[in-house]
């Protein structure tokens, strides 16, 4: 579903990763651990097509599409959805509004035509409710005023709404109680299947115990270093980064 | 004769000594000797320069090159910018001026208990005593007021009885046809609400693009005890236009003003709003958006007097800003020696969509009394780029997520507007602006 090869991502003339490769195919579940400052959340906008992000060498295809030349829209349009790490606050656009934009977006990029009003209503009440959001909150401005968990909530609401075939969740999981910890892993598990993909970007072990992931990447120095499988998060959990021979602090 | 940094007030004073013949209700003379001593006193002034304090982000240079004539009755087909403009989804009552004057025929008063409705011109004929006292308690030092004066054309007189709470709001519609070509439209107007009594006015301005007017519209407001008054403007003149609104209230205690305004017509657009708190308990909530491009220029200058204790007030200003356009937003707060526990806020934010444009911000706050709650902030920046990624993202592409962004900006302002009709309008204008912005 999506293949990126020897990626060179610079940011601000800076690079940031270095050459790095990376298959994911439909049904899997792959989870990126590294340390601060490896180039995990680079990585994941430049899946996504974020400015400022650029593109030096190497390929992003997905689903066959060369993805360097799709805007972020288009991208999302194409079935890709970012989870963020800090979701931006938007003042005066109500999460209702925000969703019947993003959804009529998307299917009008994939020629289709927009989607009804009690349709899309259904649809939301459904959702929220799934994932245990108050109905009133839909009513409000877009993350405005919300806790960290209610952001995170909000986002896991967004992708089962936008139901994307790949996401990529970029630290979803920091700044969580374990509670909200668990809404966001149930959010995340509802949407495994054979059809989709799911790349997991994160600093700690806690979230894999809740998605367990089929694979596990170290990143580090804008390189995956090492790949295993589920249990190398465990391997990372108690021997930490430096178990691998990888330096935190210069990272 | 004219004051330093004013340009010359002769031509407008030779113009007046002409036209004066021709002035509406010209044979009543003590309206002639009030529009002759308001002549002089502009003319002892003249027109406030670039180097005037409070007109230095209005260049008035272009009433100086062209002396602009006394709008005349007009004729013709208005039908159609009338219809544009008009909320045909409110009942109530409609005043409508076509180039400065009152149209008898295409307005709409609706007789209702404890409201009345009059046209100044008329007024002036059948309340000659009453018009009087109003034109004698209004009098104003200020130069362009009495240039207003001396060459008003028309008007109306809102008068709303003890307790009487309108059901329907008042539309009041200014329109300026292509036969107001060179000329100066003048108009001021009378509202009074007696005790505990209650009205909405719907106020707005339009004109034919391409034709150069300058509309000169003053009105005088007196709230007493209790009276609640909403105005809600919008300001959609044509292209060519320079266009003057100022609004004076006095608020007696209890008495509760809303004003909101959205300015985005015209060339040069000046909006002026000035409450004054005498009564405790007085509330005066201001509210506005104004969105200028490809040379236009809209000033928006408040003046909030507190003169006595314990009364509020709050101001909320937004500009949007496209290639070319130029903006001021200039906020005076005056807080009385006396007005103990005044709680006024003032807010400013302007977004640019281009660099090329220019947002001023000018609070000014004169504060005599000390135990007072007053805030000030202005802000001017651009489109947030995480907002706009995180709505690419979600996919959106660049044009939608920039016009949600901003509409959203600008609807803040109007949010607790209750009458559906007028936010929903306030909102379409803007996103007809906006269109064409992103």
């Amino acid at each position: 579903m999506l293949e990126i090869k020897n990626l060179h991502v610079e940011v601000g003339g800076k690079e940031i990763l270095k050459g790095l490769n990376l298959t994911i195919n439909a049904g899997e579940v792959h989870a990126i651990m590294g340390p601060n400052g490896a180039g995990k959340s680079t990585l994941s906008y430049a899946i996504c097509g974020k400015e400022g992000y650029e593109i030096t060498e190497g390929s992003i295809t997905f689903k066959g599409k060369n993805f360097l030349e799709l805007e972020a829209n288009e991208r999302a349009a194409e079935g890709v959805f970012l989870g963020f790490q800090y979701p931006v606050e938007i003042p005066g656009v109500s999460n209702m509004n925000f969703l019947k934009a993003a959804i009529n977006s998307i299917r009008k990029y994939r020629g289709e035509e927009e989607m009804a009003a009690v349709d899309f209503l259904k649809l939301i009440r459904a959702k929220a409710a799934e994932l245990e959001m108050d109905p009133e909150m839909l009513k409000r401005a877009v993350n405005v005023g919300f806790s960290g968990g209610e952001k995170k909530r909000n986002e896991m609401v967004q992708m089962a709404m936008l139901d994307p075939v790949f996401a990529v969740l970029d630290e979803t999981d920091s700044g969580l109680d374990i509670d909200a910890l668990r809404i966001v892993a149930d959010g995340i598990n509802r949407m495994r299947s054979p059809e989709k993909a799911i790349l997991v970007i994160t600093h700690y072990q806690r979230l894999l115990d809740y998605v367990i992931p089929d694979f596990v990447h170290v990143l580090s120095d804008g390189r995956i270093v090492k790949s295993g499988d589920k249990s190398l998060a465990h391997v990372l959990e108690k021997d930490g980064y430096a178990g691998l021979g990888i330096d935190e602090s210069a990272a | 004769m004219t004051e330093k940094n004013h340009f010359e007030g002769k031509p407008y004073a030779d113009r007046f000594r002409s036209e004066q013949a021709a002035l509406p209700n010209s044979d009543i003379q003590w309206l002639n000797d009030l529009r002759a001593t308001s002549i002089e006193r502009y003319e002892a002034v003249g027109l406030p320069g670039p180097k005037v304090e409070e007109w230095k982000y209005t260049n008035l240079s272009a009433l100086k090159s062209e002396i602009y004539r006394t709008s005349k009755p007009s004729v013709g087909d208005n039908e159609k910018n009338i219809d544009e403009i008009t909320l045909n989804e409110i009942s109530g009552s409609k005043v409508v001026f076509v180039n400065g004057y009152f149209d008898q025929n295409r307005s709409n008063i609706i007789e209702s208990p404890g409201i009345k409705i009059s046209s100044l011109n008329d007024y002036v004929k059948s309340n000659p005593e009453d018009a009087k006292t109003l034109f004698e308690n209004n009098r104003s030092k200020e130069s362009l007021q009495n240039l207003n004066l001396a060459l008003m054309t028309g008007g109306y007189i809102i008068e709303v009885d003890e307790v009487t709470k309108l059901a329907e709001p008042i539309q009041i519609i200014h329109v300026a046809t292509d036969t107001a070509e060179s000329n100066s439209l003048r108009t001021r107007n009378f509202i009074s609400l007696a005790e505990n009594s209650g009205a909405q006015i719907i106020e707005r301005f339009h004109g034919e693009n391409e034709v150069n007017y300058w509309r000169q519209n003053v009105t005088r407001v007196q709230l007493a005890d209790g009276a609640a008054l909403d105005i809600l403007q919008t300001q959609t003149e044509g292209n060519g236009a320079i266009h003057m609104s100022e609004t004076d209230i006095r608020l007696a205690a209890d008495a509760s003003l809303k004003h909101y305004s959205l300015n985005l017509g015209g060339k040069i657009s000046r909006t002026e709003i000035k409450p004054t708190l005498n009564g405790k308990h007085g509330n005066v909530e201001l509210r506005g958006a104004f969105l200028a491009r490809d040379g236009a220029a809209h000033d928006v200058m408040t003046h909030m007097k507190h003169m006595v204790p314990e009364c509020e007030s709050d101001q909320v200003y937004r500009g949007v800003l496209d290639k070319g356009g130029k903006t001021a937003f200039q906020g005076k707060v005056y807080v009385a020696k006396d007005a103990q526990l005044t709680n006024a806020d003032q807010s400013n934010k302007n977004l640019l969509l281009d660099r090329n444009a220019e947002a001023n911000s000018k609070p000014e706050l004169l504060i005599y009394a000390d135990d007072v709650k007053c805030s000030h902030g202005a802000t001017v920046g651009e489109l947030d780029q995480e907002a706009l990624f995180y709505l690419n993202a979600r996919g959106l592409d660049n044009r939608d997520a920039k016009a949600l962004l901003v509409e959203a900006f600008i609807a803040e302002v109007f949010e607790e507007l209750s009458i559906e009709p007028v936010k929903e309008n306030y909102l379409g204008l803007a996103r007809a602006w906006l269109k064409a912005a992103v």
